[in-house]
């Protein structure tokens, strides 16, 4: 077993999710990523029963990892008792603590949710917030956010919530001190780490690409990644 | 004078047998033929167990009732038969067995065959597979009725479906319902049945989804051969991952067909459930009740799997069929007569 | 279909749900996009029905949407939660009840993990108490705030003078119920009435007066897909899961479609929106689109509140069809106005779906 299969086994959830696959499809079956993308679960855990590094390394470089919606719908499923969903947890985690995952188109995007949601949780205290989720980059919200959004304290008022206001209730402001307690626990338990590897890996790979990489939502890397689909995601039509 | 053909044995004693399906009737005409003994209890109000619910046998497709009427006829006034039999306990006085039943009667005799076989797999604890829930799925032993009574295979609407799909290890190979274990005959029984559906509804498409085909004994490989080349019918190696019903009440199932690696949904008329094996309650009961000891699987261990597949910790106690496990008939005959060998020589010895 | 054999399996799965005490943990999704149901779920049970449901100010999120798209490591996941426990625990409760689908399915994973571990829940102890000097027991009772209101269907019904019933025809509403996949599918235990055949809506619908319906894609997952949809480039992939499931409910002709996870009706709504947008589709009569519900929602409209204290003026699928079919009265003049009663705009009209 080589370097990247120990450090699969580390993960808890790589213990829980792979006893022993019998190829049976009934995950890929109902995979709703099967269904829309060249992708089958059933294919990740048998590379993963392999034990091989050289396939594991391909893998954590691949598109293929990234396509999961982590429904968890295969885990219902599985006559031998493995979880794929949570395989890819462990995947999508290695695969951004050795850096690999600059290398698929997918794969970048982390940066974009580390900055969004990631972000977001430090700032706010929660993974989403009213004000940051704007229509331009969410049209698909409809003109009923787009309403919203220009007036969302007045709406949230209306709607009871307590919005950037001290005190229980929804979207309140959450203290200071909380939020300091939540730093403290990224530090602790390698959230921080995470974030910073994603940034470290994201930086390099942009001056690789030749694309300006800058803090924010805006610079070029990060347009980019957050809007790139190279089309060659789904499966092709065989006769 | 007539000599018994296990004339070693004293003739003051008595063998019981605890099951009336074929490893029971099988054992119990080899201990007749052979001039013992014997006291036949069956739970039900007919002998044959299982069998005499199925049609036609694999892998030839010759009547099931051949087998049970063939060891039915040698069930003579030797044996003593019991039906709707309640086993309430089982005591021992030395070398004597006395079977204490419901109705008060107590039974004794000096070595007791346990062949209390098994039960179906209830198919509605596989609940995705809409047994019990959607019309148009069956099992496969319901399907052998309709063989069996009318040979009328029609959907809930009264028609004659244009599509059947057989689903493999339905309460088999499956941590989600308990069953690690393989039913070994369902594989075969479902290339059996899908042939016999071609035969009643030559255009009907027929589907078998599998995960492996256990083709394990004589004849079965060539089975599986003149299911695809002689009837078209087509296998695909993807398990049902779920199914769900249409307006119209056809089926719609997902697999993957894991050889081309792609999903697959498909609309069937009829789904067959090629449902497996379980220990059946009177085993784990009567087991229970003498002490025997049952694998992970929950069917009985004999004392050794290889060299004493009859004999348990308790001498005087023999099991036989499927109590052990999934069985097939020809199998469970081999395995009846030779628990009735070794029944013999623990008799001889005492 | 015989509805028999769902009801043997519904019995089942059944789950122990606390019936008081409960510490409540919000949802990011919901707090954003139906700010209007977690304000109901509170006023139905503290108000209506007296019950105490405590919230501590300094919960956070449980990091969920961060942890399934990946950025937020598990050992920091399990240690978020971890702090939420700690503050159940100091606020002296018990019973902790979340109101998002996703904290369920990571609460009760993270439980499951630390039965299985249980080193790796002394390894979280310790970073917790490194980290915030807090310690925690964990909860006698988990339950989701669907559950609760499921618990208590019969009340809601009994306090309330609406049902599910067409007034006009007289006939139970068509209502299709989508259960979020964090609910049940990783714990079938775990969830009522289990993963195939859950029942902690369908409950509340018998109970309130409707007709549930079932079809081919009920259990699809809505799409969410957490980065799937967090990056603009990959929501093609949740746009096609909630397409897959209206194509498959719509020869039902659903009046509705209840949900007990805070994502699943954004999308089941919002996409509905694009969908008329990038193609003309529109599902349900008349180009009104299937309006979608939360559970708390719909619990008040059974009690007869304002809908536009219920928040249902936030839905891009219209909702008024709905009401009228109910025969729950609103003042659409008032749909767009702010507490004081003033005007907040209008938002612009969609170029398919309908508009009130």
């Amino acid at each position: 077993m080589g370097k990247l299969y120990d450090l699969l086994l580390q993960d808890v959830r790589f213990i829980e999710g792979l006893k022993a696959c019998l190829n049976c499809g009934t995950c890929t079956a109902i995979c709703p990523a099967a269904e829309f993308y060249d992708y089958q679960p059933r294919k990740i855990v048998d590379t993963l029963q392999t034990r091989d590094d050289a396939r594991l390394e391909a893998l954590l470089k691949s598109e293929t990892i990234w396509y999961c919606g982590e429904c968890m719908s295969c885990v219902t499923r599985c006559p031998r008792g493995n979880a794929p969903g949570l395989l890819i947890t462990a995947l999508r985690s290695l695969s951004q603590e050795t850096g690999y995952f600059v290398e698929s188109e997918k794969g970048r995007q982390q940066l974009a949710v580390k900055r969004t949601v990631g972000d977001w949780i430090l700032h706010y205290g929660y993974c989403l917030y009213p004000s940051e989720i704007n229509p331009e980059m969410h049209p698909e919200q409809g003109p009923i956010w787009e309403w919203e959004f220009k007036n969302m304290d007045a709406v949230m008022d209306r709607l009871g919530a307590n919005y950037r206001k001290t005190g229980p209730g929804i979207l309140r402001k959450i203290p200071q001190e909380d939020l300091d307690e939540i730093k403290k626990i990224f530090d602790e338990t390698g959230g921080t780490e995470r974030f910073e590897k994603i940034e470290q890996w994201s930086k390099e790979k942009a001056v690789q690409m030749g694309l300006k990489l800058e803090e924010g939502l805006n610079s070029e890397y990060f347009r980019h990644i957050y809007t790139a689909n190279n089309n060659k995601h789904t499966k092709k039509d065989e006769g | 004078m007539h000599r018994a053909f296990l004339s070693f044995i004293d003739m003051a004693k008595k063998v019981l047998v605890i099951g009336g399906g074929i490893a029971g009737m099988t054992a119990t005409a080899s201990l007749a033929e052979s001039g013992v003994h014997v006291d036949l209890l069956e739970k039900d109000d007919h002998l044959g167990g299982h069998v005499q619910r199925w049609d036609k046998l694999f892998p030839s497709l010759r009547p099931g009732k051949e087998v049970t009427d063939f060891f039915q006829n040698k069930i003579d006034d030797r044996v003593q038969v019991h039906m709707n039999v309640n086993i309430r306990d089982i005591s021992r006085m030395d070398d004597e067995f006395i079977l204490s039943l419901d109705n008060g009667e107590k039974i004794k005799g000096n070595a007791i065959i346990l062949a209390t076989g098994y039960e179906l797999f209830d198919a509605a604890r596989k609940e995705e597979y809409g047994y019990g829930i959607y019309d148009n799925v069956i099992t496969s032993a319901e399907l052998e009725d309709r063989f069996k009574t009318s040979g009328k295979i029609t959907t809930s609407n009264g028609e004659v479906p244009a599509r059947v799909a057989f689903i493999h290890c339905v309460g088999s190979r499956d941590e989600k319902v308990g069953n690690l274990y393989c039913s070994k005959v369902c594989c075969v029984t479902g290339v059996k049945q899908a042939i016999e559906i071609k035969e009643l509804l030559p255009s009907a498409e027929v589907f078998c989804f599998y995960m492996d085909l256990r083709m394990f004994d004589r004849n079965f490989e060539e089975l599986y051969f003149e299911a695809q080349q002689k009837w078209g019918i087509n296998f695909i190696r993807g398990r049902l991952s779920e199914c769900a019903e249409n307006p119209d009440h056809s089926i719609v199932l997902k697999t993957e067909d894991t050889l081309t690696g792609r999903p697959l949904k498909m609309t069937v008329d009829l789904m067959v459930l090629l449902i497996g094996f379980i220990p059946s309650p009177e085993t784990r009961r009567i087991s229970g009740m003498l002490g025997l000891q049952s694998g992970n699987d929950g069917f009985l261990k004999p004392e050794d799997e290889h060299i004493q597949d009859n004999i348990t910790a308790i001498p005087g106690v023999f099991i036989s069929g499927a109590v052990k496990g999934p069985a097939c008939i020809v199998n469970t005959v081999a395995d009846a007569r030779a628990t009735v060998l070794q029944v013999a020589a623990y008799l001889k010895s005492k | 279909m015989k509805v028999e054999g769902k009801k043997k399996i519904w019995n089942d799965y059944q789950k122990e749900i606390a019936d008081d005490s409960f510490f409540y943990v919000r949802s990011c999704v919901r707090q954003n996009f139906f700010p209007g149901s977690e304000k109901t779920f509170l006023r139905i049970f503290r108000d209506e029905l007296h019950k105490d449901i405590y919230e501590n100010a300094a919960h956070t999120t449980c990091s969920g949407i961060g942890y399934h798209s990946d950025v937020v490591p598990f050992e920091t996941a399990m240690t978020m939660v971890a702090r939420q426990f700690a503050l159940m625990t100091e606020s002296g409760y018990e019973n902790f009840t979340t109101s998002c689908i996703t904290s369920f399915g990571l609460y009760t994973e993270i439980l499951e993990t630390w039965n299985h571990f249980p080193e790796v829940e002394e390894r979280i102890r310790g970073h917790l108490f490194k980290a915030t000097g807090r310690v925690f027991s964990k909860p006698k009772n988990l339950s989701h705030a669907s559950d609760v209101t499921f618990k208590f269907r019969k009340e809601i019904a009994e306090k309330g003078p609406y049902r599910l019933v067409n007034r006009n025809t007289g006939q139970p509403l068509k209502v299709v119920e989508h259960i979020g996949c964090h609910y049940s599918k990783m714990f079938p235990s775990k969830g009522l009435g289990g993963a195939e055949y859950p029942y902690v809506l369908v409950g509340m619908i018998e109970e309130w007066g409707g007709e549930v319906v079932d079809y081919p894609e009920r259990r699809h997952c809505c799409g969410f897909g957490f980065r799937q949809y967090i990056v603009q480039a990959n929501r093609g992939y949740s746009l096609a899961c909630s397409k897959k499931k209206f194509d498959s409910m719509e020869p039902y002709k659903p009046d509705f479609i209840l949900t007990n996870c805070p994502g699943c009706p954004m999308f089941l709504d919002r996409w509905q929106y694009a969908l008329s947008e990038m193609e003309g589709i529109t599902y349900g009569e008349n180009g009104q689109g299937i309006p979608v519900l939360t559970y708390e929602e719909l619990a008040g409209i059974i009690l007869g509140y304002d809908p536009w204290d219920l928040g249902l003026q936030v839905h891009q699928v219209p909702v008024e069809p709905l009401l009228d079919k109910i025969g729950l009265p609103y003042d659409p003049s008032k749909k767009f106005l702010d507490k004081e009663g003033k005007s907040m705009g209008k938002p612009d009209a969609p170029g398919f779906l309908k508009f009130y």
